[in-house]
């Protein structure tokens, strides 16, 4: 099998090294940038399996980063960041990114994050039991991971892609917060609560006619979420 | 019931002045009578007559010339003349001259009645309209004055302006020389501001005055004003003090808005004529004025330290994000390493795991220098950091850092332009070599291997400027004032070098403002930058 080719984005030196170092002995192909602009040109140049990305960099942030590489890409973008507050974890996962991982941070934890990431990409190969789904005006073929509102094609990220999918095989059932964070991301997430409404607001801007009154997508508060289909 | 008229009658004739006396006299009025021009003229100049009834012809003068006489002393008085058949020509003049009108004699008593009271009459409505005219003028005074001084005092939002500025215009439009202004704070009234007074009357004044207990405070707890025509012995103790200045009267006007009393303002005249007594009215509303400017004030007050808190929250706030995220990356580092040597799935070769180990120790020795320099700047900014001055010669101070610096530049060429003539400095040797170091040190990392870096000295006036010059990248202008910024990190650095603490600069302007000089930066981009710094001499 080939090599999956990282990109690893930070302005410390050190850093760049002690990811390059750990991605390698695992036996991913490592690409390095120090600032913003190096990352994106990376990303235009080479073919890039994921981004390990920094927010706070000189030239172009990775906040910029991130989001301009959502506008023709969905490249799974783990940010790696040495701010800490919620207010910006939840900001990079509204413009796209996958994942937030705090500075410092362990090396196994990095590791099941990234293993997380290409899993949603479909890598893992967990084909559901139905091959697609179809519910007023939604279509989803799960197989060739395509969805459609009303005949349009809607581009979704593969975390995107793996909780639609997630709501989709289970809906009209009620999955609680913890079953989907479990599921779609992995145990180790269990208390991310944020990464799922955040998620869930993004699927909702995409799919629903009118995001603020969903007709897909209901959340039953404090419980969890579930795919309306009648 | 109003006061009697006063009629004064003169005529040399004494039979008739008594019968006239009689008659009027039923009639209500208050009579007085003169047989002599001489002492008629001393009546009304003794008390003011409504009328007075004047013969033509008397002994010791000319009728006309006292009815001139008398009209010079009270204009508004009602003159009827008595003639004789023959002085009709007299009488005549007279009305020329502003006697209401004349009578023959004999007289016909129920004329002279009614032409007493057909001129009394047309008397009470000139003084009338003259008393509206007076108060209508005293109106317009009033306005206008509560105008300029509503104007004086909304000029300003800054309270003590305001105090200061109604004070005066009490003073110019009042005349009342003498005033003052407490206002209410932390449940006491407190001394704002006086007029009119001495520096050593100043200092008997109580700076500040409990909520009870003396007439200021029941000023302001009743909300009602106070006159004191004339101190006596048992005057209020706390305005005794005025009585050290001269002054005889007082008046004190409760300061309040919406029901809300906010203070006092006191006046002062040294005589006990009416000057307070008559301005009353006017005091009430220069303190309205006063009042509603100073509310202002203090609101604005409010609202601006309200906003300088929440600015000086928010610099804590990303003081302490910055903090937070400058340790994190050496602790990511230090964690990350420590975490690769303790992964159990791969094992290192030996060279990575020596690197590993090596970035520890280097990241540890990293967070040691911010923590260094975060305490050091806390200092600084608590104005906490001890300077140890003492006499230095500048060359010794080099002297000490000397290997430190030779150490940072080992791949740049250090050169020195040091005059062996400079006067001693009064310096924290240790601070002023950490300056020296650490401006090196930003030179070493923001300039090519090989190229120089000179330090200079030199005195100029009353001042030693000392230079670090570099040959590197330099600094865009918009820059030159924030790089002295903590946390600002410079973008020029060269690549694969380990950023710095963003504070090195910061603390060198605050060490070397805390030996009372200066720090600048003087650069162009691509041909390098000088970094100076001054120290006064002596």
């Amino acid at each position: 099998m080939e090599k999956k080719r990282i990109l690893v984005v930070d302005d410390d030196p050190a850093i760049l090294r002690l990811l390059s170092t750990n991605l390698k002995a695992r036996g991913y192909e490592v690409i390095t940038a120090t600032d913003g602009e190096e990352a994106l040109e990376a990303v235009q140049k080479d073919f890039i399996d994921l981004i390990i990305l920094d927010i706070m960099m000189p030239k172009l942030d990775g906040v910029q980063v991130c989001r301009r590489i959502r506008e023709w890409s969905d490249i799974p973008i783990i940010i790696l960041s040495a701010r800490g507050d919620e207010h910006d974890k939840v900001n990079c996962l509204e413009l796209g990114a996958d994942d937030y991982l705090t500075k410092p941070f362990g090396i196994a934890e990095l590791m099941a994050r990234i293993n997380t990431a290409f899993r949603h990409r479909g890598d893992a190969k967990v084909a559901p039991a139905q091959s697609s789904f179809t519910t007023d005006g939604l279509e989803i073929n799960f197989a060739k991971r395509r969805v459609t509102v009303k005949g349009k094609e809607i581009t979704l990220t593969p975390t995107e892609f793996s909780l639609l999918q997630q709501l989709a095989v289970n809906s009209d059932k009620v999955l609680t917060h913890s079953m989907l964070l479990h599921s779609v991301w992995g145990t180790e997430y269990s208390s991310e609560k944020e990464y799922l409404r955040v998620f869930v607001g993004r699927l909702r801007r995409k799919l629903e006619p009118d995001p603020k009154k969903p007709r897909y997508i209901h959340t039953i508060p404090g419980v969890g979420y579930h795919l309306v289909t009648s | 019931m109003k006061d009697k008229e006063r009629i004064l009658i003169v005529d040399d004739d004494l039979d008739f002045l008594k019968i006239i006396k009689i008659i009027l006299e039923n009639k209500g009025y208050e009579v007085d009578t003169a047989p002599s021009a001489g002492e008629g003229i001393a009546r009304i100049s003794e008390l003011f007559y409504h009328a007075a009834i004047l013969d033509i012809s008397l002994p010791d003068a000319d009728g006309t010339e006292l009815l001139s006489k008398v009209l010079e002393i009270h204009p508004d008085i009602i003159a009827i003349m008595l003639t004789g058949h023959s002085s009709v020509h007299n009488a005549v003049q007279s009305l020329n001259r502003g006697a209401f009108a004349y009578l023959e004699k004999p007289v016909d008593t129920e004329n002279l009645l009614s032409v007493i009271e057909r001129g009394l009459e047309k008397q009470r409505l000139v003084l009338e309209n003259r008393t509206l005219m007076e108060e209508l003028e005293q109106r317009n005074k009033i306005t206008n004055t509560l105008l300029n001084v509503s104007q004086a005092v909304s000029e300003s939002l800054d309270l003590q302006n305001i105090i200061d500025s109604s004070l005066d215009k009490v003073a110019v439009y009042t005349g009342i020389e003498i005033s003052f202004i407490y206002l209410f704070e932390n449940d006491r009234l407190v001394l704002k501001g006086c007029h009119g007074l001495k520096p050593k009357e100043i200092a008997l004044m109580a700076g500040e005055i409990p909520r009870d207990g003396n007439i200021v405070s029941w000023i302001f707890k009743q909300a009602k004003p106070i006159i004191i025509k004339e101190f006596s012995d048992t005057t209020d103790k706390s305005i005794t003090f005025l009585k050290e200045t001269g002054c005889r009267s007082f008046a004190g006007i409760p300061l309040s808005i919406l029901s809300e009393s906010i203070g006092v303002m006191g006046v002062a005249a040294k005589s006990v004529n009416h000057i307070i007594d008559s301005n009353m009215e006017l005091l009430a509303g220069i303190g309205r004025e006063i009042s509603i400017a100073v509310r202002n004030a203090q609101l604005y007050e409010a609202a601006s330290s309200a906003k300088a808190l929440k600015e000086l929250d928010n610099m804590r706030t990303e003081f302490l994000a910055n903090v937070s995220h400058e340790l994190r990356t050496p602790l990511a580092v230090i964690k990350g390493s420590a975490n690769s040597l303790l992964q159990p799935d791969v094992i290192f070769d030996d060279s990575t795991r020596q690197y590993f180990l090596q970035s520890i120790d280097k990241d540890a020795d990293t967070l040691t220098r911010l923590v260094d320099d975060l305490l050091m700047m806390s200092r600084l900014e608590a104005e906490a950091l001890e300077v140890k001055r003492k006499s230095c010669r500048l060359c010794d101070v080099i002297e000490s850092v000397k290997d430190r610096l030779d150490n940072l530049a080992v791949r740049h060429q250090l050169k020195m332009d040091i005059p062996g003539n400079l006067p001693a400095v009064n310096i924290d040797d240790i601070r002023i070599g950490q300056v020296l170091t650490n401006l090196v040190e930003n030179a070493v990392k923001f300039s090519d291997d090989n190229t120089t870096i000179l330090i200079k000295a030199g005195r100029s006036g009353n001042e030693l400027i000392i230079s670090v010059e570099d040959e590197g990248s330099g600094i865009a202008p918009e820059l030159h004032e924030k790089i002295f910024e903590r946390f600002f990190q410079g973008n020029g650095s060269k690549t694969g070098r380990r950023k710095g603490t963003g504070l090195g600069l910061a603390i060198c302007r605050g060490i070397v403002e805390a030996h009372r000089g200066k720090i600048w930066v003087d650069s162009q981009v691509d041909k390098g930058t000088r970094f100076s710094f001054s120290l006064p001499v002596g």
